[in-house]
């Protein structure tokens, strides 16, 4: 019993001496690793935005309208972070769009695989201020109302 | 597809230049928020998460803008140049924004817990408040309530007329009440009790030590009776209801117990199961009675009829002489088991019972040797006349001085006094004797017909019954008090004013005593 238990590591120490190879203690992070972490934040923010929603119903917060006014916000960030993830899709991870400027104000959109619908439906979606600003609205809105409807009595119980 | 740029151009930098300002805007409100309501930890949460947010749309909307305007001015390099920092902000400001709205649920939580913790805090704070300004107040009020309370409980305590005791589980008196004190024989002596073994006071032991058990178990006991012993050695039966008090507040377990005297309603109960065993001894003998009554005087007379016929020296006239004698004797004893059975009413004389009892006593003083014997007479002068059958009453007399008589032998003393009870409108005659008195397991059976404890031949058993039927057919009474060896004491209550009396007029002056 004793001999196997000094055989054992004696021999892989010597294994490992007598065969050397590349250590890779450091892993390298190429290009492409930017835009996944980035589309994997995009996933991560719509699943908290998500859960979100999900405990301001459940705790029925949104009867009240600056919590509800919330609610859309988060609502609308959701669908923001949708219409920039596919737009990151289309033209940075799959390169299925090729966007060419031919004018001071001309771009051509060209949809090199897939269907050609993809080609409007991207210059759509490239417009996602229209999804973000109505959500940070709401947010603002929300906020709005919850400082509206502070009683003031509280305010100078509190503020004693 | 060939489109124009502007749109995209436009909403971006708009959109960007809108996204800042209303960040910013929000974090204000935030601010704002805080402001109002430091303590509120959703505030602050909803402020990191606007922190987060101006911190993302500042670095995202100012990257976008930056980039419009260097694409536009032709200096893409240099947007390639910062393009890698702005998109690594923006990652990491997308999760900080992430993080901080998963903690959501875990803020709202602990803030409706601290909301509740600072309510009951409040609460507390506000009643402490309270009783700290109305401290002397309330300190007054709860000691006047406390001590009418105790006052109430003390009353109840003493003027109860049941035994209210306390003591250990192991029996040690602790507290006792006057009542209990009156029971016990011990008076206005309540301290003299204290600390003595209730076991001292009961009359069998063994009952005591099957009440603790009980309590021991259930925790209580409920009229269980029980004989108490009196100071000067009389025995009380009792009911007894006894609880046991864990949660005393001296932190001892303690015993309560109820005791209540039932002795008197004991006896009456008794007097009352005595009175119809006679009564139906006497209608059952009063039938016999009138049966046998006739045929022996059919016997009897021609018994007399043929004697008339026969010499008087003849063996025949001796037999019939010896019929007759014995036919009469069987006559007389029909005619005391009739005078028993009560069946035919007093005949109502106007007498002083004095004069009646010493008729007796002079009757006695001729037909007894009485030298040895002492006989006290105390008469009570305001005995008013009585309408009795003076013949039967002197039956009465006859047959108690004659058993005093026997029972004191030939050295002794007989007491008969009377006594009269206005507010009763009764009179009592007393007569007691020194001599061997009667056992107990006899006392309940002494009235009965033919009961005697006399040898065979020398007492028929019909004395005291049929003077039991005559004063009762008077509306009186008739009790016996015996302690063997110490005497007999037979006590004859008549009523003035003759009426009957019931069941019920017993109980209600039953109550009435104990009131």
């Amino acid at each position: 019993m004793t001999g196997k238990r000094f055989f054992m590591p004696a021999a892989a120490a010597f294994g490992l001496l007598a065969a050397p190879v590349p250590a890779l203690a450091t892993q390298a992070h190429a290009a492409p690793e930017g835009i996944v972490a980035h589309q994997i934040a995009h996933v991560v923010f719509v699943a908290s935005m998500a859960i979100l929603i999900y405990w301001l119903r459940k705790r029925r917060l949104v009867k009240q309208a600056g919590w509800k006014y919330i609610q859309y916000a988060a609502l609308f960030f959701i669908l923001w972070n949708l219409d920039a993830f596919f737009a990151h899709l289309l033209d940075e991870q799959l390169a299925w769009i090729r966007v060419e400027k031919i004018g001071f104000w001309q771009q051509r959109i060209t949809a090199a695989q897939g269907p050609d619908i993809l080609a409007p439906v991207y210059y759509l979606i490239k417009m996602d201020h229209l999804l973000c600003v109505p959500a940070i609205l709401f947010l603002y809105l929300g906020l709005h109302r919850l400082l509206k409807t502070l009683p003031p009595e509280n305010a100078e119980r509190l503020s004693k | 597809m060939t489109v124009s740029f502007f749109p995209i151009w436009f909403v971006d930098v708009i959109g960007s230049i809108l996204m800042i300002v209303l960040s910013i805007l929000c974090l204000r409100l935030t601010l704002q928020l805080r402001r109002k309501d430091e303590s509120n930890l959703i505030w602050a949460y909803l402020f990191w998460i606007c922190l987060a947010l101006t911190g993302f749309a500042v670095s995202r909307s100012g990257g976008h803008i930056v980039k419009q305007f260097l694409l536009a001015g032709g200096h893409s390099e240099a947007w390639f140049t910062i393009r890698p920092y702005s998109g690594a902000i923006n990652t990491v400001m997308f999760m900080v924004v992430a993080s901080i709205t998963l903690f959501f649920e875990r803020t709202w939580k602990i803030y409706q817990d601290i909301l509740r913790d600072r309510q009951a805090l409040q609460s507390t704070h506000a009643e402490l408040i309270y009783l700290n300004q109305n401290l002397e107040s309330l300190v007054q009020e709860r000691t006047r309530e406390l001590a009418a309370s105790e006052r109430k409980h003390r009353r109840i305590f003493e003027v109860s007329r049941d035994m209210i005791l306390v003591a250990t589980p192991d029996g040690v008196i602790l507290d006792i009440n006057p009542a209990g004190q009156a029971m016990l024989g011990y008076p206005d002596q309540g301290t003299a009790l204290l600390g003595r073994p209730l076991g001292e006071f009961i009359a069998a032991p063994a009952q005591l030590g099957s009440i603790q058990e009980t309590l021991s178990v259930k925790g209580f006991v409920a009229n269980r009776e029980m004989e108490l012993k009196h100071k000067d050695g009389r025995r009380t039966r009792c009911l007894v209801s006894a609880s046991l008090d864990t949660r005393s507040t001296n932190a001892r377990e303690t015993v309560h117990l109820l005791i209540r005297d039932i002795e008197q309603r004991r006896q009456i109960e008794e007097q009352i199961a005595q009175a119809d065993k006679l009564a139906s001894i006497g209608e059952l003998s009063a039938g016999i009675a009138h049966e046998i009554n006739n045929p022996l005087g059919v016997i009897l007379g021609y018994t007399q009829l043929l004697i008339r016929h026969e010499d008087p020296a003849s063996e025949n006239y001796q037999d019939l002489k010896t019929i007759e004698k014995h036919v009469r004797n069987c006559k007389s004893i029909v005619e005391d088991l009739l005078h028993f059975a009560r069946t035919s009413p007093p005949q109502e004389d106007k007498i002083r019972i004095d004069e009646a009892i010493d008729d007796v006593l002079d009757f006695v003083r001729q037909h007894a040797d009485v030298d040895r014997i002492e006989i006290q007479r105390d008469y009570d002068p305001s005995v008013p006349q009585m309408r009795l059958d003076e013949k039967k009453m002197k039956q009465v007399f006859m047959n108690l001085v004659m058993n005093a008589l026997h029972a004191v032998g030939e050295r002794g003393r007989i007491t008969i006094e009377t006594e009269y009870a206005p507010d009763r409108e009764q009179v009592d005659v007393r007569i007691s004797d020194t001599g061997y008195g009667i056992e107990e397991k006899h006392l309940a059976k002494i009235f009965d017909p033919f009961f005697t404890t006399k040898p065979t031949g020398e007492g028929t058993g019909l004395g005291l019954s049929v003077s039991y039927g005559i004063v009762k057919n008077h509306g009186g009474d008739i009790a016996v008090e015996s302690q063997k060896g110490a005497g007999t004491t037979f006590t004859i209550t008549l009523p003035v004013l003759f009426r009957e009396t019931t069941t019920d007029d017993r109980y209600e002056q039953i109550d009435s005593d104990r009131r």
